[in-house]
């Protein structure tokens, strides 16, 4: 008997003659089905452990016409998994699919229709058509809810046909449907449709995007999801519009879902660009922390995502959680992954008014057991110290408390980070110089070595025995990495500027140039032995100008975002896009860009670094490197193989973004857009040969510090809407 | 597009069971299933590695687009959901958490077993709830219910005398009730049961640290509100709590009218059928004293922590001792199931210990029935593969205080055992907001239920030294 709850025993493989013959006896003689339903099971069991079924097609769509809602889904089962590869069979089927398009149950009138969909053969497709178009006006809400997502994949399977045979206006039509979750599927639909590359655009005008608000209160969760996320098709033209909308999806806020709480956020934060009001932009971020700290509440991969999302939200609007550092604090047992996104949360929301329990937290952290998290913890430290003022001196004591330690990576840790806070503040801490080397035998990596090298040869006037280490230290010169020879290099030259008299400096500079440009094949390293000696030969004076001239301090404040970028990332809020840091077209293949839209509302620091999107159809040229790490494709990457034709435009779009009674949706003129696009490029490209590089930067996170100066000017349009 | 599927593997990394993946070729579960797989082999621990996956392309002609996966584990299977295209990770997280619940309300309990005996069953779940195209769709188990008959009791017992349940629904007939007639999507219409009754459950967990001085460093109480529905008809509830100013930040059941409590703090909800989570906060003592608008957490807002721990380790050559004292805090409750962890680093080894109970404990409100007295019920274990040092205590009286003394060995000379403690404990009829229900009120209906709210704590402290 097949009882459920017992069928583990069906999980053996069976042979397909077996089955048939099965299937075939259960034909007589079967009191309520129950042997064919027995076979079916076997059937399916084995479609799960991987064993090809297809064979049994015809026998298993025999089963088709038996009266039991249960067989039918376990053929229909089956049919989906096989029926596309079986499209000289499937005419078999074709007359099944249309009776139970008209059965009396909205089950299997639902269930027919979906079937159909997923089987993107021709001769499904077009029974499927009319089919569809009578389940749209289904008086059943829940063939319409799953008609409407059929309608996506159709326009899949063949998109020219679905626009031809007015799918995409009937799906319009179902957004102003009684049933909230029929109208949540439809915006699903045109969501998906409008992501295709080759999809007709979808926006929504002030009308419809409030009547689809209407919808959330009864919508399930995951309906919440698709309209809060189709709000980011919606520019508004008004700043009123923008903060109105914002306050009627506030309350969403408090959702249990954290997906819709996480969907909540980035379309405030996306109607927030368009906003004037200062103080509800205000209200609107301090509303957005408490449901980000929630999610925390959750198990450790909800908080993965959710603090990679903060780290973002936080860069472009630092009110949010400005108070709330403590909930950041790691605990020991925290994944690994957990806990280094928090400390980069911390590192970030640190300022001089908590820095000094930030501190305490980053001192606790160093003496962990898992190294990737100390050294980082260690280096957070001195970050913390170049970040801050305030806590400078409390940091380098801590710095200090570490390297008594003598742990060697936090060691070596330590004195990577000691020589930025040189740089970040001239003059104020070189009295520990003397404790960093009486570690210098800890150091047995490039980095930290080299870091230690800078240090000496910068301030070989107050080292005495400068000229000592650094001649112990190029003992070992030719086996060093190069990172380090070059530093040894800079060094040696340095300390000669310093004491041109001492005859050891004189020596040891002589020693270092002749095996840089003698006995080294690396061309950097000969080249700048060549430039260092022709420097000191023709005028050492000058050369000691050059060589120790005064170096620009250093500030972490830089270490954000390019604000373009930041703005445009955030519009991905909650998705893949968000976890690397990355645009999604930019390693997902077919990810239509997003960007800010320009309106009269959107606010003027915004449009200064607006991003315009680019839609790429260029001829693909398909040269994939497979690496770890989501590999960003090439422009050319991104386009869809097969360019199909595009019919015209059914109205002028600048018409289209007036017209206010309906939603808009409109072919775009992708080629025509595409061109002038690259145009722009082209042209930009001609005036400044260096002006894309920009771009090739700007979505990396970078940790390490940047010059002050460069960053000052960078940020001073900024400034009024990132501080705190 | 959306989600693309969802995958479940058994505790050896072989999978049981998976949604169909339409919209690619075969080789993408499986591939997906590799690389989770291969991480595993990879990592020190399961739990360390990164919950979202990134999955290279695999370089055929057809189908050449990179995806990442998102995983969790739950109990001995583990539930993979692959995304490709620019999908928002914590829909499949949701996703899959729903998913688990309705599993779990399904089958009772959610193991490799059970979803071996209900495939069918699970098959149907995933037809219903999970779209190829990714969307996810009817999770509302009351309304799935309609739709996947669960296999329960009744429909194993008609099933052995041989009528067939699902046969009347096949029949058309007697839809005037069918699926997504009801005008709420989380409650279907006509429930009817013979007594009328609704409970609450407040459950509240504290977390916290507190640094190696006995300062609480951060500390934060989240509550739940868990409830358990048997009204028929459609009730129309309305719950107002006498203190409803401790709850903040609170996250709700879609059922709840959320205007009406931002207008009045009162929740007022037709309640799904059987049990739910109607809603979460957090307790901020501060909300009492000063403006509730002020999100922030501050110092003020720190919770009494109802416990103190002592600790005194010495590290000695290849070895160390150590000397830990608990005491409660609680004048009037026990603390229960109390689990102390240490952590004593790699190479730990040769551990002894030694049990005490100190002065103190008088009599308690709560964990009645258990017995009070003695130091039976305190115990201690070490577990080798993770170094981890285990004290349990099944009742900690009121101010009385236990003490775990012993030493262990290391193989490295410098022992390195973690720097924190973490106690867990549980205490039963008390919560940390005190939170008190003013009233339940039930309209649209004729009846007058029977009403019941209970409370409980639990805690983890991480407390340094």
């Amino acid at each position: 008997m097949a009882n459920p709850g017992q069928d583990a025993k069906f999980f053996q493989r069976g042979k397909i003659e077996e089955f048939r013959a099965e299937l075939h006896a259960a034909e007589a003689k079967d009191k309520k089905f129950v042997k064919r339903k027995m076979v079916l099971k076997k059937i399916v069991a084995n479609i799960t452990m991987g064993t090809d079924m297809s064979p049994l097609f015809p026998d298993v769509v025999q089963c088709l016409g038996t009266p039991l809602l249960e067989i039918k889904k376990m053929v229909y089962l089956f049919l989906v998994s096989y029926g596309r590869s079986k499209p000289d069979q499937i005419h078999l089927v074709i007359p099944n699919f249309l009776q139970d398009c008209n059965d009396r149950n909205p089950l299997i009138r639902a269930l027919a229709i979906r079937t159909m969909s997923y089987i993107p053969i021709p001769v499904v497709t077009d029974a499927l058509t009319d089919n569809l178009r009578h389940a749209l006006k289904d008086r059943d809400p829940y063939v319409r809810k799953t008609a409407a997502i059929c309608v996506a994949k159709l326009y899949a399977a063949d998109p020219r046909r679905a626009e031809k045979e007015g799918f995409v206006e009937m799906l319009r039509d179902l957004m102003l449907d009684s049933n909230a979750t029929v109208v949540a599927n439809a915006v699903a639909a045109l969501c998906e449709i409008g992501d295709r590359q080759d999809g007709v655009t979808f926006r929504l005008n002030l009308t419809i995007a409030n009547k689809l608000l209407a919808a959330i209160p009864e919508s399930s969760e995951w309906g919440q999801i698709y309209i809060l996320d189709s709000l980011l098709r919606y520019v508004p033209e008004r700043h009123a519009d923008a903060e109105l909308m914002a306050e009627r999806i506030i309350v969403q806020l408090q959702h249990g879902n954290s997906a819709v709480i996480l969907t909540t956020i980035k379309a405030l934060l996306y109607l927030m660009n368009y906003m004037e009001n200062r103080e509800l932009i205000e209200y609107i971020c301090k509303k957005m922390g408490p449901p980000l700290v929630t999610l925390l509440s959750s198990g450790p991969e909800v908080q993965y995502v959710a603090l990679r999302n903060i780290l973002l939200i936080i860069q472009r609007r630092p009110s949010v959680l400005k108070n709330d550092v403590r909930v950041f604090f790691c605990k020991y047992n925290d994944p690994i992954y957990v806990k280094l996104a928090k400390l980069e949360i911390m590192y970030r929301l640190a300022r001089a008014e908590n820095a000094r329990e930030v501190l305490a937290e980053f001192q606790e952290y160093a003496s962990e057991v898992d190294l990737d998290f100390v050294r980082k913890a260690v280096r957070s430290i001195g970050r913390l110290a170049i970040k801050v003022e305030a806590a400078a001196d409390d940091c380098i004591q801590a710095l200090l408390n570490l390297i008594e330690t003598k742990v060697t990576y936090v060691v070596q840790e330590a004195v990577i980070v000691t020589k930025d806070i040189f740089r970040r503040y001239p003059g104020r801490y070189e009295g520990i110089i003397p404790t960093l080397c009486e570690n210098l035998d800890a150091l047995d990596e490039p980095e930290p070595k080299s870091a230690m090298v800078w240090i000496i040869g910068q301030f070989a006037n107050i080292i005495d025995n400068a000229d000592e280490l650094l001649d112990d230290l190029c003992f070992t010169f030719l086996e060093e990495s190069t990172e380090v020879q070059l530093a040894l290099l800079t060094a040696s030259v340095k300390l000669f500027v310093y004491k041109s008299q001492a005859e050891k400096a004189k020596e040891l500079v002589h020693k270092v140039l002749k095996w840089a440009t003698e006995e080294v094949d690396n061309p950097d390293l000969r080249d700048r032995g060549f430039m260092y000696w022709r420097m000191l030969a023709v005028n050492p004076t000058v050369a000691g100008e050059i060589v120790l001239a005064e170096k620009p301090a250093i500030t972490t404040d830089s270490d954000r975002m390019d604000r373009g970028a930041l703005d445009q990332l955030l519009l991905h809020t909650a998705t893949l896009g968000s976890i690397y840091h990355k645009n999604p077209e930019t390693f997902i293949r077919n990810a239509a860009g997003k960007a800010l839209m320009d309106s009269p509302a959107l606010n003027p620091q915004s449009r200064a670094v607006l991003v315009p999107l680019i839609r790429t159809q260029l001829p693909p040229t398909a040269i994939n490197v497979p690496g770890p790490g989501p590999v960003e494709l090439k422009a050319g990457d991104l386009s869809s193989p097969t360019q199909a034709p595009i019919p015209p435009s059914k109205s002028d779009p600048s018409a289209e973004s007036n017209s206010s009674s309906d939603a808009s949706i409109s072919e775009p003129s992708t080629s025509q857009r595409t061109v002038s696009s690259l145009e722009d490029r082209n042209a930009s490209a001609g005036n400044d040969p260096y002006s894309n590089l920009d771009g090739a930067f700007g979505t990396y996170m970078v940790d390490e510090p940047r010059p002050m100066t460069s960053s000052h000017q960078g940020r001073h349009g900024d400034d009024e809407d990132l501080l705190f | 597009m959306g989600l693309d599927g969802i995958i479940i593997l058994d505790n050896m990394g072989r999978p049981i069971i998976q949604s169909g993946f339409r919209s690619s070729s075969t080789a993408y579960p499986l591939l997906h299933i590799d690389t989770v797989n291969k991480a595993l082999q990879k990592a020190a621990s399961p739990k360390e590695i990164d919950p979202v996956l990134y999955i290279a392309p695999y370089n055929t002609a057809d189908d050449p687009k990179p995806s990442a996966c998102c995983h969790v584990e739950c109990g001995d299977i583990r539930m993979l959901c692959p995304i490709s295209g620019d999908v928002d990770p914590l829909t499949a997280f949701a996703f899959m958490q729903t998913f688990i619940d309705i599993l779990r309300e399904y089958f009772g309990t959610l193991s490799v077993a059970t979803l071996r005996d209900n495939f069918d069953v699970v098959y149907q779940l995933f037809e219903e709830t999970l779209d190829a195209g990714g969307h996810p769709l009817t999770t509302s188990s009351n309304a799935l219910r309609d739709i996947v008959l669960p296999p329960s009791l009744l429909n194993k017992l008609l099933n052995v005398t041989g009528a067939n349940l699902t046969s009347t629904m096949n029949s058309g007939l007697g839809h005037a009730s069918g699926p997504f007639s009801s005008p709420i999507p989380w409650r279907k219409a006509g429930i009817r049961h013979a007594n009328n009754e609704i409970y609450f459950d407040i459950c509240e967990e504290l977390k916290a640290i507190v640094n190696k001085h006995g300062t609480t460093v951060t500390s934060i109480v989240r509550g739940k509100v868990e409830a358990n529905s048997k009204l028929s008809g459609t009730p129309d509830c309305l719950l107002t709590f006498t203190n409803s100013k401790v709850l903040s930040d609170c996250a709700f059941h879609p059922c709840v009218r959320l205007q009406r409590w931002t207008r009045d703090r009162a929740l007022s909800f037709v309640p799904p059928d059987g049990r739910f989570t109607l809603f979460d906060y957090r307790y901020s003592p501060s909300a009492i004293m000063a403006n509730p608008n002020d999100a922030a957490i501050s110092a003020r807002d720190n919770v009494a922590i109802p416990l103190a721990l002592k600790t005194n380790i010495d590290a000695e050559d290849n070895g160390a001792s150590f000397d830990v004292t608990l005491s409660s805090r609680l004048s009037t409750h026990a603390l229960e199931n109390v689990e102390v962890e240490l952590c004593l680093g790699q190479g730990a080894g040769g551990i002894k210990c030694a049990l005490s109970r100190g002065l103190g404990g008088g009599g308690f409100i709560n964990a009645s029935g258990r017995s009070a007295e003695g130091t039976a019920g305190a115990s201690w274990s070490y577990d080798s593969e993770t170094t981890v040092l285990q004290w349990r205590i099944a009742i900690v009286p009121p101010s009385s205080s236990w003490s775990l003394r012993g030493s262990f060995t290391t193989s490295a000379r410098v022992p390195r055992p973690a720097h924190a403690i973490v106690v867990r404990f549980e205490i039963s009829s008390h919560t940390f907001s005190a939170l008190k229900v003013d009233q339940l009120k039930v309209t649209q209906e004729q009846y007058k239920p029977y009403k019941g709210v209970r409370g409980r704590s639990s805690g983890v402290v991480e407390w340094r030294w």
